[in-house]
């Protein structure tokens, strides 16, 4: 009783892969300089050293994971909005880059920690554990994705769960701040003053993230689509052939 | 008016079903007795990092007995087969949401008052006046856990692997709810700050208010039979 057919977004899945076809080039030019930018371009932090340098790709990638989870929800409003299932394919894409981009935040400030604030884990500081709690929300909600079957209501589901825990994240930034204020706080928020050319760096490599992302969803979500199609020809194929 | 009354209508099912069972309530409250026990053994018991840890612990042993009967409040429907019957009935979804949030509530806060008891005693606190702060804390953190617990617990009801998935999906999400009400414990047993015991109440009324709506709106969305 699907009130949509996948076949029917078929042609524009097909101008989807065209874009980023186009995107790719692009992405390819905007990356190596983000790269150039971070390694070569930007100066030598002073105090801490080349390890500085993972800040540009940390920042990157922080602002592309809060931008997929916030589409995420958006999606999923969309979905009980409209019931069209193209809205979930666009959720489930954009949760699993998103979840790709917070691993790569939380490892990059992991390694980024130890030889500055000589821990693996500052437990201590409210963004790290904030995005912890992220990347925890959006990981139940590709388990949960996984447990059920294809249809209405796994559509429905993870548009609520996308959408409360969206709404989560405030609340959880809110609480760990207060619980670590409480507590002595060992670690200042560095940054603040940026070289200018350190600026320029992180103006390319957020951006180039940015294209990165959008590319990766339009694949993506074309790919979630095309899973669709060939479920409802193989349902089709099986009603026709019962006797 | 009415809506209050289908309201408890369907509430007072699910907690006089309990009552004359008593099955839940019993095997929960072992539940949460084991776990109080399972860290003295942990910790050196009677340790001053025991203590330093008891509000932990304490929430550690209501939050995964209240799993449990959050699991239990709609497997017991699905098993049999009443589910369909009340949502045949003329109630809206939202009703039955709130009915089976203010059963889960009633449950969860009777629980925890008992095992209170069994904390002070086992971590060698002692009865005193204090202890209404955390019974404001207890009754504030169910509410925010049973809203959304009651919500996800609809959510994974059909699925075959509902018991390790609801507490996947919960906990993430009430990491404030968790948060607040250890560091709130912590106030009232150790600490004896008010003006950070009070923030931590706040931010408890604050989620609790945002879920509650959240659960009752999209709770229409979760059921469908």
């Amino acid at each position: 009783m699907s009130s949509t057919n996948n076949q029917d977004f078929l042609p524009r899945s097909q101008k989807w892969l065209q874009i980023s076809g186009w995107l790719l080039p692009f992405l390819y030019v905007l990356i190596v300089a983000a790269l150039y930018g971070a390694f070569l371009y930007a100066p030598r932090e002073r105090v801490m050293g080349e390890v500085q340098r993972i800040f540009y790709f940390h920042l990157g990638s922080a602002w592309n994971c809060f931008l997929a989870f916030f589409a995420v929800a958006l999606a999923g409003v969309l979905y009980l909005v409209t019931r069209n299932e193209f809205w979930d394919h666009v959720a489930a894409a954009s949760a699993e880059i998103g979840i790709v981009f917070a691993t790569i935040v939380l490892a990059t400030g992991s390694i980024w920690a130890r030889p500055i604030w000589n821990t693996w884990w500052p437990w201590g500081d409210p963004r790290v554990t904030t995005m912890l709690v992220l990347w925890l929300i959006y990981v139940a909600y590709l388990i949960l994705r996984s447990s059920l079957p294809d249809g209405e209501k796994k559509f429905k589901l993870c548009a609520v769960f996308g959408i409360i825990g969206f709404l989560d994240v405030p609340i959880v930034w809110m609480s760990i701040r207060w619980w670590r204020t409480i507590h002595p706080v060992v670690i200042a928020s560095s940054g603040g003053g940026l070289a200018p050319k350190m600026v320029h760096a992180l103006m390319i490599a957020v951006p180039a993230f940015t294209v990165l992302y959008l590319t990766a969803l339009l694949l993506r979500t074309a790919m979630h689509l095309h899973q669709g199609v060939a479920r409802e020809l193989n349902q089709a194929v099986l009603e026709r052939g019962r006797p | 008016m009415r809506s209050l009354k289908l309201i408890w209508i369907l509430a007072e099912k699910d907690l006089r079903l309990e009552y004359r069972s008593r099955q839940a309530f019993l095997t929960t409250f072992f539940f949460a007795l084991l776990i109080l026990v399972v860290f003295q053994f942990a910790f050196d018991p009677g340790s001053t990092a025991l203590r330093e840890a008891a509000p932990g612990v304490l929430w550690t042993a209501l939050l995964f007995p209240g799993v449990i009967q959050l699991n239990r409040s709609f497997q017991l429907e699905k098993e049999e087969g009443t589910l369909h019957g009340i949502l045949l009935s003329p109630v809206e979804r939202s009703l039955l949401f709130s009915g089976k949030f203010l059963a889960n509530w009633v449950f969860l806060v009777a629980i925890d008052l008992l095992i209170v008891v069994a904390f002070v005693i086992f971590f060698n606190f002692s009865f005193e006046a204090k202890l209404a702060w955390i019974l404001l804390l207890i009754l504030l953190a169910s509410a925010g856990f049973s809203a959304v617990g009651t919500l996800f617990a609809a959510m994974v009801s059909g699925i075959r692997t509902r018991e390790v998935l609801l507490p996947i999906l919960l906990f993430p999400i009430i990491v404030p709810t968790i948060l607040a009400a250890v560091n709130g414990t912590q106030e009232v047993l150790l600490r004896h700050q008010p003006q950070f015991l009070v923030r931590w109440i706040q931010l408890l009324s604050a989620f609790d208010i945002i879920f509650l709506a959240v659960a009752f709106i999209v709770f229409d969305y979760v059921l469908d039979e």
